[in-house]
């Protein structure tokens, strides 16, 4: 075992790792994401990467802050699959304040409370610019649709809803999202309310209006996403607007990218035999047994351990009698028959000689079915997914099962088979799937991850209720007032630090510091807003650098206008993105058009300066299970 | 023809602490685990070298796991703190580094070793029977009807650990939850003999800490969530019954032999009949809860579920203990005879609990059970894996509190308090004790203030940030100067000492520590204070750590020589 000692006070090799690593994600940041091969030098192999979650899983990382860096990029992705950018980006750049501060001389413990402190005030400033969706609605949100959301009748039938809310906090705003969605959607509900509500259109669009300022540049992705969520609603009976955990994936190559479409229920890949026997069953009330496992005669649940040293003996010889899986075969067969099921969704994988058996019955069989899609499946037809298909009765069947062929993709190649869409008439509980297609193979994996992005982006903010104005607004506010908390304290030295002078124990010595750590900070968030705007491809580093310094100075002090005004500097690259020929001075473009997730982004923030934190506070590394005479070598080792 | 193999001989170390590379390593040690004390404490990453998981953290349980040395005279003192660490929880940076600076005093002091040895003895016995006794000036005593002190110490073992990366806010909230788990697992009906509760861990990464949360009963993963019929769950008492024996209609073990079957003979459905047998039984008898350790046989879940019985299987050992705890159950070993009515047990009600991707089905007890359940979120792993450690920490420290019912001042505090109560001690009877312990009045001296010093150097060891140490001249509590700070406004600057229970104040005197100051007896601090103590200690933890250092740098100072097999 060893342990080395990394830390030279000034230079912080942890820091400067975090710093060096974080500079991978500089061209991933913003709606302009360019692609990045990784090639793998052994095998020769490369993938092309959009993301900094897949950039940083492509990588090898060996060092130990590599390590941490992944490992929290990992979960954080997991849970919110979108802001891995920002999140290295900040973590970088706080790094880079953090190893400033050290060649200043700044103690980590003065470091570490006035970031904690400087992120206190970020969070505030997300709590303060946060916009309810609710309002958003009425009022904000449909820009575009200015002329009816003034219309009187609209008025008429939305302020008094509006002005019940506050009284009513909760699942009410959700609520309301969701009460337009039917009533706009199902005239039949012929009350005066609804009737009036569904002669206007912009009730119905509000998810796709929420949708398109998340888009953050995926247009065709979120369109895609909000497709899937008018889906789901049409046939929602609980008030949920979009439910991200009832829709799923299938990706197709070779087909062109304009294809990719929402169809509901789910999507399996079958080859040529069984599609003949899905061309069989279309158009009818199918009925479906769901198997939670292999549908083989060998095959045994999940902890059996098989008894080993087993010998079979018999006293006569019987040639005649039938293998074990025959005997297996026919009592399934027969089981299957007599319950009349038509399709079998299985989990794991189904034997050939089952397929082909059932093939012959024009029994449906489909492998490798998703657990939440057996899952959503029971729900919808009222099967209960069984282990063996010996334990099949009649209330574990389901009905109304429908299948349908969506194309057949096998033209030349049997193997790639046909798409056959699987879906159950009248409730789909929502199960919807997103068929994901592109040319170019290489190009699909990034295609999903946006695809997720979007619809995670979307979840958020249902589940928040509010937006942050995006496109940097939030972060230059954040400046802001991490700026003007600097300069109050170069104002004021001999005063305790400020606002958060209340939350300090009146004993705890202010820290001298402050102010230099909130201006560091300050400039990892510039760092930021300029790479996005370089990244747009309209400004140079330079230029964004000038225009943010410029912006801030003219409207320094005065918080509240730094965002209105800021977003139409922004918003000149956001129009050139989407290609459409808007001026910077035409100042009829609509207020902010891009916003981000709340919850998100205070996530990320905590997390990119948790990290450096972490990094921060270390100051060794200890190696275990090295050998003394293959590492001694290494001069910076020190061995116990 | 074998060969012969040359053994190659032992290898003696004489005198092992004048030995260069073994003081050199032991300085290492001190270095790594002075770095890692205290609130403001380094981390260390602790990996192997073929990149593996990382791990950050300054507790020294994980870390002194780690540290496994090629000498075995530092084994020596590591399984010694390992030892003590794994007995109580807590303290074991500050035995470590007593440890260690001890054996560096000893050396410094160029007393001989005996000397060295029965000193300490002496010095330690002083230091037992000071803080056991009444009048000792460093102890609170801990009150039941409050919350207040527990919080303290919860909050100061939880803020100790930096690697949890928490801001106060969210310090505070965990320390409340390690109370009230703590308060769950007392029981209240104390009818013949009380046994402790367990409080078990759930963590969920990914999320914020104040989603943090402890329930009263048990929390058990249900991945196959989609198996519960949310109308069985509610309102109503369950009977219950556990299966600690595999239900998967497998054969048990067979041993190494064969078995000769008949080819007609289908084992699996003999055994999955007798499971059905045991299912009937069970449904007769008005089980509503099925709990098995191990794997259920599908057949025998789908049977019971259709019998509106809840399953739960694979439950794992650890918490199986607890559950037969909350409901009252006894585990039914075998599947072969009758389950006996007292086997069975009740538990309240079932509820379905979501914390971020987890689905958990919430166990409640049908009365006083003393198990509860902590929740704990984190933003990542590493630092909840840390939180995971400083939790279970706190709760056995909570727990000491029931054996002796006080905390001593953290922070440094006690530890000066304690060097200076020693130092006057000392004065006042070195005629006696010279003459008992057979040295000279020099030697006894000489060796207290090595001890001493060794006491106010792991207070000085909190401070990383080379700012200055020092005491005060009335309690002796430990205060830190910043390094910038002019000397002149001293009183200003200090605010509070360590433990926050003394305020700096004009009249006041202070010291630098390890400085020669006038010896005097340190007052306790007065009952009419206002100020309420921020830091406290485990007082039986740290107790048993001040004798775990003396004795282990007692038994490392009696060593003459280390033999070592290299075969």
């Amino acid at each position: 075992m060893l342990g080395s000692t990394i830390i030279n006070h000034r230079q912080h090799v942890g820091l400067q790792k975090l710093s060096a690593l974080a500079e991978i994600t500089r061209s991933s940041l913003g709606p302009n994401k360019n692609y990045k091969f990784i090639q793998d030098d052994t095998t020769g192999e490369s993938t092309l990467v959009c993301s900094c979650f897949r950039i940083l899983e492509s990588l090898e990382l060996t060092c130990s802050v590599g390590q941490v860096v992944y490992e929290t990029i990992e979960t954080h992705h997991r849970v919110y699959n979108t802001g891995s950018g920002c999140l290295l980006f900040l973590a970088g750049a706080w790094s880079h304040a953090a190893l400033e501060c050290l060649h200043r001389g700044i103690s980590v413990r003065h470091i570490i409370s006035a970031m904690s402190e400087g992120m206190e005030i970020c969070l505030n400033v997300c709590r303060q610019c946060s916009i309810s969706i609710k309002r958003r609605e009425v009022s904000e949100l449909c820009p575009f649709n200015v002329s009816t959301v003034k219309d009187s009748h609209a008025h008429q039938q939305l302020t008094p809803r509006a002005s019940e809310r506050p009284f009513n906090l909760g699942p009410q705003k959700k609520l309301k999202l969701s009460r337009h969605f039917r009533e706009s959607e199902s005239p039949s509900i012929s009350t005066i309310h609804a009737s009036q509500l569904c002669s206007y259109e912009p009730f119905f669009p509000d998810i796709a209006h929420i949708a398109e300022t998340l888009s953050h540049g995926c247009t065709d992705a979120m369109n895609l996403v909000v497709k899937a969520s008018q889906m789901q609603s049409e046939c929602n009976q609980q008030d949920i607007a979009f439910d991200v955990t009832k829709v799923v994936t299938c990706v197709l190559p070779g087909l062109v990218e304009e294809q990719a479409t929402v169809l509901p229920g789910c999507v399996v890949l079958v080859p040529a035999e069984q599609a003949s026997v899905a061309h069989h069953l279309k158009e009818q009330h199918l009925k479906v047994a769901l198997i939670h496992g292999d549908l083989a005669a060998t095959y045994r649940h999940l902890g059996y351990n098989r008894p080993k040293g087993i010998q079979s003996v018999s006293d006569r010889l019987d040639l005649s009698r039938l293998s074990k899986e025959d005997t297996w075969m026919e009592k399934v067969v027969t089981l299957l028959l007599n319950l009349e099921v038509n399709v079998i969704l299985v989990s794991g994988v189904a034997s050939e000689k089952v397929i082909e058996c059932c093939w012959r019955r024009n029994i449906l069989v489909v492998e490798k079915v998703k657990a939440s899609i057996l899952k959503a499946f029971a729900v919808s037809t009222g099967a209960i997914p069984v282990t063996y298909a010996t334990q099949l009765s009649k209330h574990c069947v389901g009905t109304g099962l429908k299948v349908s062929i969506w194309r057949d993709l096998s033209n030349n190649d049997r193997k790639r088979g046909t798409a056959v869409n699987i879906t159950t008439d009248g409730l789909n509980c929502g199960l919807v799937t997103v068929i994901l297609t592109s040319s170019v193979h290489a190009k699909l994996q990034t295609l999903e991850d946006q695809f997720w992005a979007c619809a995670y982006r979307l979840h958020w903010a249902l589940k928040d209720k509010a937006l942050l104005p995006g496109a940097g607004v939030t972060e230059m506010v954040c400046i802001q007032h991490l700026q003007n908390e600097a300069e109050h304290d170069i104002r004021n030295p001999t005063e305790s630090n400020g606002v958060s002078s209340q939350q300090n124990k009146p004993r705890t010595p202010a820290n001298p510091y402050r102010d230099v750590v909130l201006t560091l900070m300050a400039d990892g968030l510039k760092d930021y807003i300029c790479t996005v705007m370089v990244n747009t491809g309209v400004f140079s580093k330079v230029g964004a650098r000038a225009a943010v310094i410029q912006h801030l100075q003219d409207y320094h002090g005065t918080v509240g206008d730094v965002a209105a005004k800021f977003s139409q500097l922004f918003l000149h690259t956001d129009t050139c993105y989407n290609a459409t020929p808007t001026s910077v001075e035409s100042s009829e473009t609509p207020a902010i058009k891009t916003y981000d997730n709340l919850c998100v982004k205070q996530e990320v923030w905590r997390k990119a300066l948790d990290l450096v934190f972490l990094v921060l506070q270390t100051d060794a590394e200890v190696i275990t299970g090295v050998d003394r005479k293959t590492n001694g070598a290494q001069e910076d080792l020190m061995f116990l | 023809m074998s060969r012969v193999v040359k053994k190659s001989p032992s290898v003696c170390t004489d005198l092992p602490l004048d030995n260069t590379d073994i003081c050199n390593k032991l300085s290492l040690l001190k270095q790594l685990l002075i770095s890692c004390f205290g609130p403001a404490g380094r981390l260390k990453q602790i990996h192997n070298n073929i990149g593996g998981r990382v791990i950050s953290t300054s507790t020294s349980s994980v870390l002194l796991s780690a540290l496994s040395s090629s000498q075995p005279f530092i084994n020596l003192i590591r399984t010694s703190v390992l030892n003590h660490v794994s007995r109580f929880n807590d303290c074991g940076l500050f035995t470590a580094i007593l440890c260690l600076t001890l054996l560096e005093q000893a050396k410094q002091s160029g007393l001989r070793r005996n000397v060295s040895i029965i000193v300490n003895k002496h010095l330690l016995g002083l230091c037992t029977s000071y803080l056991q006794g009444q009048n000792c000036g460093c102890k609170v005593k801990l009150d039941f009807c409050s919350s207040q002190y527990f919080i303290t110490l919860a909050f100061s073992v939880i803020s100790s650990k930096p690697a949890c990366v928490l801001t106060e806010p969210e310090a505070l909230h965990i320390s409340k939850l390690a109370v009230q788990a703590f308060l769950l697992t007392v029981p209240c009906n104390n009818t013949g003999v009380a046994r402790l509760g367990k409080t078990l861990t759930v963590c969920v990464e990914g999320h914020p800490v104040l989603d943090s949360a402890v329930f009263p009963g048990l929390l058990v993963d249900m991945p196959d969530i989609f198996f519960l019929n949310a109308e069985n769950l509610h309102g109503r008492s369950l009977c219950t019954v556990l299966f600690s024996a595999s239900l998967a209609g497998d054969l048990c073990e067979l041993g190494d032999g064969n078995i000769e079957l008949h080819g007609d003979a289908d084992t699996d459905s003999q055994i999955l009949d007798q499971l059905l047998e045991l299912g009937k039984q069970v449904v007769q008898d008005g089980v509503n809860l099925f709990v098995c350790q191990k794997v259920i046989h599908p057949v025998l879940q789908q049977y019971l579920r259709g019998q509106s019985v809840t399953v739960i299987e694979r439950l794992g050992i650890s918490l199986m203990e607890s559950l037969s705890q909350l409901a009252g159950a006894q585990p039914v070993a075998t599947l072969h005879t009758r389950i006996p009515p007292k086997a069975y047990g009740k538990v309240k009600e079932l509820t379905i609990k979501q914390f971020g991707s987890k689905t958990m089905l919430h166990i409640h007890p049908s009365g006083e059970s003393a198990i509860c359940t902590m929740i704990l979120c984190h933003r990542n792993d590493t630092m909840l894996s840390e939180l995971k450690v400083v939790c279970q920490k706190t709760e056995h420290v909570l727990r000491l509190t029931l054996r002796e019912p006080c905390a001593l001042m953290g922070g440094g505090c006690t530890e000066t308090h304690l060097a200076a109560y020693i130092r006057n001690k000392c004065i006042k009877e070195v005629i006696e004790s010279a003459s008992l312990l057979g040295c000279s009045q020099t030697e006894y001296l000489l060796g207290a203030e090595g001890f001493c010093r060794s006491l106010e150097s792991v207070a000085a060891a909190l401070d990383h940030k080379c700012g200055n140490s020092l005491t005060d001249l009335t309690h002796a509590h430990y205060w830190t100067l910043p390094a910038d700070v002019v000397e002149d406004h001293m009183e200003n600057s200090l605010g509070v000492c360590g433990c926050g229970l003394v305020e700096s104040c004009p009249s006041k005197k202070w010291t630098y520590l390890n400085t020669k100051y006038p010896e005097f007896s340190p007052a306790p601090v007065s009952k009419g204070t206002h100020l309420q103590v921020r830091v406290l200690d485990s007082f039986t933890s740290k107790l048993s750590g001040l004798q775990v250092a003396v004795e282990t740098a007692n038994l490392a100072l009696d060593v003459q020589y280390i033999i070592q097999d290299t075969n």
